[in-house]
Formats: structure tokens, C-alpha cells, sequence
């Protein structure tokens, strides 16, 4: 759930380098290519298999082949063997629009994917968009996506990536006013994929009458955060929210244990959702207690679920719990095709946007439906970190804990 | 009451942080003074330490205190190495100019070596006791930071022990002073230069392994770092070691207590006011002699 901002100019860049290649190809939208019916079906993805992105895009490309190893071990899709053309964008915003280009127009793919990033997902679904592509994308969730208002796009995950926190506001005001937190402290990094989730939880807590005794945004490049935590330590909330993206959510709990301050309630919008990584680098005995927000997680129920972990841990090692939830994402998208598939005997661009735009579609991540502009309507979950195990603990529907309240000690 | 007990924690935070970068541009600072090379790749150098003592640790177990002899000894070869293979070869007359540029490549080549070897993932070594604290009278002194300053100073007093007690200390002051007479009482410049060289990129090791303790790293870190370094020496006074740990510790403590009672986006911003306001007065820096033609 990573994601990077990206730059009004590169987007102006973007749009006018697609609209020049549109017009030297002179081509109109629609392809005709896409329903041949006959040979394998072929997808077409950029991904970022070096560069910034370079692990995350990897992590997209291994769940983007997974399903297709899946599906075509069921004997392919209505008969078709699934083969993925996947083509390398260095992490570059020009580059993805390129090789959208080609693999539309040079190598006529009869389905497109998404890449890595908002940062790339809103150049390359433009070039998607031209050609009547449907473009199923599964990391690309920031509000610049679903501002371009297409009707094209699916961002396959349970909810635009601002409001991934929400649930954490809902699940505290649903508790006995007695128990609930009285104040609150915010430590936001400055980013369109931290702070906003952040500010949404503060929005709501303060309407509910949670006083806000300390907040603090921090700039990108703050490597250092125990200033900003002995600050908060030093206004001793009872809940702390933290906008965090991966390296400031460690640095933060790193800073939390050494001041030896432990609030009630730790909610960290990313980092601490990450099942590998996060004990890894604050130390498994700290993790006890600390909340985040999740789609998909090693134990999740979600159809197919498991089918996906073992062929994962089959295909590339490792365990369960070292699945990048990226991956998980990716092959949802598969999944959503074989699920048109199935519901209409059809795999052409225009029957997967038709039929996405109604009804709701069950996926590794859950039940998903998507709004006019592509913004899936859903929620994610709240996932807690307890004994050791990151597991869903709200809504009671997804559950598989209780909400362990206040927060153990570090350590414990 | 509140506002105070922050301050002083950003003091302690501060002062405990200065030593690595004091350390750091120690380094970066010899290198200049000897030279009157820029080194871009000092940064890097760091990150590389850092990355080098992380192996060691997840391979061997091998503490990242204990791991500072050997990676300081593998920063030495590879900092003579460049030297000898990239700046020996300048002109003497476009040296400083050219030195930015080849120093930057290094930087890039690094990276690039580090990106392919580590991947790009962020890293951190943690240690069991990564995240122990003693407490104060209230305040927080982490162990980590504290261990990594009492490192440093022990670093800077060799190093200051070697600058002015040995043969090979005299002759670098030499150089410093004044080349053209060094190189007329039979000091071999390149030598020097070589070995000097060497020195920055192994302190650049030990406060690497620090800077792995206290820090996640990646290859790209090094942009971060080289510009704080930079900024650190000016403000000391380039080629004064004892500057650069001055430099340091007004860097590290302003940024901490302005984080911890402001706001980290100011933090940044107050110290280069310092650095400007001193500049002003003292264009040279601190410490900082003016620097002769090269």
C-alpha cells in the first residue's frame, strides 16, 4: 500500500506525450484484437522491475503470474491459456506510457494490467482509457487515479487509499464511551498516501469530542523521529495515529520503546501492516497491541485464499507470513477476470468494464464494487498485531480476534 | 513544564547524535584539508559502512560495534584505491573543479553496486539492545546513541592522536599548511594523499556502522547525508577537524530540539540560518583558515 505522489508537471508531461502518440498513430479506441477467441489470451503489464519500485513491482509481477499459473492449471480462461507479456518501466512516469503504447499497438495484448504506483497507474491508464482497454490496476489508489473520472479503471483494492484508516475511527467510536480514548496525538509524514489518512481519523475523532493534544507533520526526508515522538510522549495521549508510510512507522515505535511511552491505542496507517517486515525491524516482543489497516493478510478467509498462499510459498519460498500484500492485490485482478469470465462466457475489454461497474465481485481482498470513477466502495480492515500474528479484528464480520484494548507494554 | 521536558530530551537527543556526523565529517573534512578535494562520495562511503557492517551482522552475527576494525580496514583499501585509480591521475592545477565531478561518480558508482548487491529495500541493523534506554531523572538516555558517541569521540581522539603525534600526522599537517613546502622538505604528496584518503573513507566506515544502528538505510541515502555533511563542514571550516565536530554537534543539537519543540519541517531550515548567520561573520567557517590558492 505504498504509494508516491507524483508531480502536476509530470501528469501535464504525461497527458501531452499521449495525446502527440495518439495522434502520429492516428488510431481510434477499441481494440480489435481483444476478443479474437481463439490462442492464448495474452495480458499486457508494465511494472517496475527496477528503479524506486523496483520490489514492489516485483511483488506485482509474482502475483499477476501466480493467477495466471492458477488459472491455467484449471485449463485456462474459456478455454484459453493465460499468458502475461510483462515489460520492464524503470519506475518512470514517461517510460510506462511507452510501453503501454507498445503493448496496445505493437503487440495487440487482448487485456492490460496495471503497474506499481498512482504515480504510474495515471499515465498509463490514459493510454488504456484511448484504446478502450479495461484497466484492472492494483496499486494505484491515490485521489489524482479517480480524479481523471475514468470509466475504465478498477483500483482492486477495498477502498481509495485515504480512507484506509477509517475503520480505525469507526471501530473507536463504536466502544462504550467509558472506554473510549479521551485524547489523542497525531505524527503525520508529509505525503498524500500518509497524512490525509491520518487527518481523516482526526477529522472524526474530534467531532466525537477526542481532544487533540499534540500534532505533528513531518517532512519526507525526517530520518530521525525521536524529537517528534518525545513530543508526543511528553503530551501522554491516550491514542496515538500515525500517518506513517514504512520507514517512519519503524523509526516511530523504535522512538516509542526507547522513551519507554506506551499509549492505550497505536493506530499506523502503513509499516505496521506489514507482516514481515514490520517485526523484523522493530523487534517481534514490540509489535504486541499495535493496530493498522489491511486487506489481505496470511490467515484471511477471503475465497481462495489460501489456494494463493501455498501456491506463493510453492512457487517462490519463504512462508506465508513473507507475502507482500502487493502480490495478493495483483492476483485479485486475475481474479475479477475469471469471475466475468464465468458470469458471462465472454473476455473482451468491454464486457469487464460493463459488468465490473455492477454488482460486487468477491476477490483475495473480499466482496469488491467500484464507483463511476473506479474508486472500489469497500473498507479495508482493522488488523492488530497479537502474539506475534497480525490478524483482523474489525469489523465482527471479518474478524478472527477480539480488539485487544489497552495496548500490552513494549515487550510484552 | 511540558515544553521544558521536551527541550532538554532534544538537547540530549542532540548532543548524543552529534558524534556520528561529527564523525562523519571528520572524515570529509581531512579530505579537504589534505587534498582540497570535495569528496561528493563521502555519503556514500557512510552507507556503504553501513551496509557492509549489516552483512557481517546478519551473516555472522557479528556486532556492528565489534565489525567497525574489519570494515574500516576494507573502507581503507577501497578509499586508497580511489584515490589512486581516479585522482592521482588530475592535473594538480583543475583538481578541486574536477574532484566534485569524479567524487560524484564514485557516489554513483556506489550506489549502483550497493542497489545491485542489497537490492533497494530500506535495511536496519537491530541489535538486541537496539531499542534499550536508561532512564534520568526522567529523561531518556538511549543506549544505542550513547554507545555510538562515546564511538565517536574514541574514533576522533586516534584520529587526533595520529594528526599530532606521528610522522605520517605531521606530514599530513604539512601538506595542509602548505603542499609546496611539504613537498620541498621530501613529503611525497601522493602518498599523503593516498593514505589520507583512505583515513576519510575509514571513518566514513565506523560512523557508518553507527549510522546503520540509529537509522533504516538504502543506496539512495547517500543524497541526504552528502548535503549534511557538506553544510556541517562549511559551518566548522574546511580541512578543521575540530570544527567538524563543532559543526556537528550545532547541527545535530538545533535540529533536534527545534523537531522536538517546533517542528521537524523547521529543523532543517534553523540550522542553515545558523550556518548562514556564521558565514557572514566568519566567511571560512568556525575553525577555518582562508583557503589558499590551489
Amino acid at each position: 500500500m505504498k504509494r508516491k505522489k507524483h508531480s502536476k508537471r509530470t501528469w501535464q508531461a504525461a497527458v501531452a506525450t499521449c495525446t502527440l502518440a495518439l495522434a502520429a498513430s492516428g488510431c481510434a479506441s477499441g481494440s480489435d484484437s481483444a476478443d479474437s477467441g481463439h490462442g492464448p489470451l495474452v495480458i499486457g503489464a508494465s511494472v517496475s522491475l527496477t528503479g524506486d519500485f523496483a520490489d514492489n513491482g516485483k511483488a506485482v509481477q509474482r502475483g499477476y503470474q501466480l493467477w495466471a499459473d492458477s488459472i491455467n492449471a484449471k485449463g485456462g480462461l474459456l478455454g484459453r491459456k493465460v499468458k502475461f507479456k510483462i515489460v520492464d518501466d524503470l519506475s518512470s512516469p514517461s517510460q510506462v506510457i511507452t510501453n503501454y503504447q507498445n503493448l496496445i499497438n505493437r503487440d495487440h495484448v487482448n487485456l492490460v494490467f496495471g503497474p506499481f504506483s498512482s504515480l504510474l497507474t495515471v499515465p498509463a491508464s490514459q493510454v488504456a482509457k484511448r484504446y478502450g482497454y479495461a484497466f484492472l490496476e492494483p496499486a494505484g489508489g491515490g485521489p489524482q487515479v479517480f480524479d481523471q473520472h475514468l470509466h475504465n479503471l478498477f483500483f482492486v483494492q477495498p477502498a481509495p487509499s485515504v480512507s484506509s484508516g477509517d475503520v480505525f475511527a469507526k471501530w473507536v467510536l463504536s466502544l462504550p464511551a467509558g472506554q473510549r480514548p479521551k485524547t489523542a496525538a497525531y505524527a503525520e509524514l508529509d505525503d498524500p498516501f500518509a497524512s490525509p489518512i491520518a487527518e481523516n481519523i482526526r477529522t472524526a475523532f474530534e467531532a466525537a469530542g477526542i481532544k487533540t493534544v499534540y500534532k505533528q507533520v513531518y517532512p519526507a526526508e525526517t530520518t530521525d523521529l525521536s524529537p517528534v515522538i518525545s513530543g508526543v510522549a511528553a503530551a501522554h495521549p491516550d491514542v496515538l495515529v500515525s500517518g506513517t508510510q514504512s520507514n517512519d512507522a519503524y523509526a516511530q515505535v523504535k522512538s516509542l520503546v526507547q522513551l519507554k511511552f506506551s499509549p492505550k491505542f497505536i493506530f499506523m496507517s502503513n509499516g505496521a501492516n506489514s507482516p514481515l517486515e514490520f517485526p523484523d525491524k522493530v523487534g517481534a516482543g514490540n509489535t504486541s497491541g499495535i493496530m493498522s489497516a489491511g486487506d489481505w493478510y496470511p490467515s484471511s478467509t477471503a475465497a481462495g485464499s489460501a489456494e494463493f498462499a501455498a501456491a506463493y510459498v510453492k512457487k517462490y519460498g519463504g512462508t506465508a507470513q513473507q507475502i507482500d500484500n502487493t502480490s495478493a492485490e495483483a492476483y485479485s485482478c486475475g481474479q475479477l477476470l475469471e469471475d466475468v469470465a464465468k458470469k458471462t462466457a465472454k473476455i473482451d475489454n468491454a464486457t469487464i468494464i460493463k459488468s465490473l461497474h455492477s454488482g460486487s465481485w468477491p476477490t483475495l481482498l473480499g466482496d469488491l464494487a467500484w464507483n463511476a470513477d473506479g474508486a472500489p466502495t469497500s473498507e479495508f480492515s482493522l488488523v492488530q498485531w497479537q502474539g506475534g500474528k497480525l490478524l483482523p479484528v474489525y469489523p465482527a464480520a471479518k474478524a478472527q480476534a477480539a480488539p485487544v484494548y489497552p495496548k500490552p507494554n513494549w515487550g510484552g | 513544564m511540558r515544553h521544558v521536558h521536551t527541550l532538554i530530551q532534544g538537547v540530549i537527543l542532540g548532543v548524543l547524535t552529534s558524534g556520528v556526523f561529527a564523525l562523519m565529517a571528520s572524515g570529509q573534512t581531512l579530505i579537504f584539508g589534505i587534498m582540497k578535494v570535495v569528496n561528493l562520495a563521502q555519503g556514500a562511503m557512510v552507507i556503504l559502512g553501513a551496509y557492509l557492517s549489516y552483512q557481517l551482522f546478519t551473516s555472522f552475527g557479528l556486532d556492528p560495534f565489534l565489525a567497525i576494525p574489519v570494515t574500516t580496514v576494507i573502507m581503507f583499501v577501497l578509499g586508497v584505491a580511489v584515490q589512486w585509480l581516479f585522482l592521482r591521475p588530475l592535473r594538480k592545477d583543475d583538481r578541486s573543479e574536477l574532484s566534485l565531478l569524479i567524487t560524484f561518480a564514485v557516489a554513483l558508482l556506489i550506489e549502483g553496486v550497493m542497489s545491485i548487491t542489497w537490492h533497494t529495500t530500506s535495511r536496519s541493523i537491530n541489535t538486541g539492545y537496539a531499542n534499550s534506554s536508561w532512564s534520568l531523572f526522567g529523561y531518556q538516555i538511549t543506549l544505542v546513541r550513547l554507545w555510538a558517541f562515546l564511538l565517536s569521540l574514541a574514533v576522533l581522539g586516534l584520529l587526533y592522536l595520529l594528526l599530532n603525534h606521528t610522522r605520517f600526522g605531521r606530514a599530513v599537517r604539512a601538506t595542509v599548511q602548505n603542499p609546496e613546502s611539504a613537498k620541498l622538505l621530501g613529503i611525497e604528496a601522493d602518498r599523503v594523499s593516498a593514505l589520507g584518503f583512505g583515513l576519510g573513507a575509514a571513518t566514513a566506515a565506523a560512523a557508518g556502522s553507527v549510522y546503520g544502528l540509529l537509522y533504516p538505510f538504502n543506496p539512495g541515502s547517500h543524497y541526504d547525508l552528502i548535503s549534511k555533511l557538506l553544510s556541517i563542514v562549511i559551518l566548522g571550516g574546511l580541512g578543521s577537524v575540530g570544527g567538524a565536530v563543532l559543526g556537528a554537534l550545532i547541527a545535530s543539537t538545533s535540529s533536534a530540539v527545534v523537531a522536538a519543540t517546533v517542528s521537524p519541517a523547521w529543523s532543517e531550515m534553523t540550522f542553515f540560518v545558523i550556518l548562514i548567520a556564521i558565514l557572514l561573520v566568519r566567511p571560512q567557517g568556525i575553525f577555518g583558515t582562508t583557503v589558499r590558492s590551489a
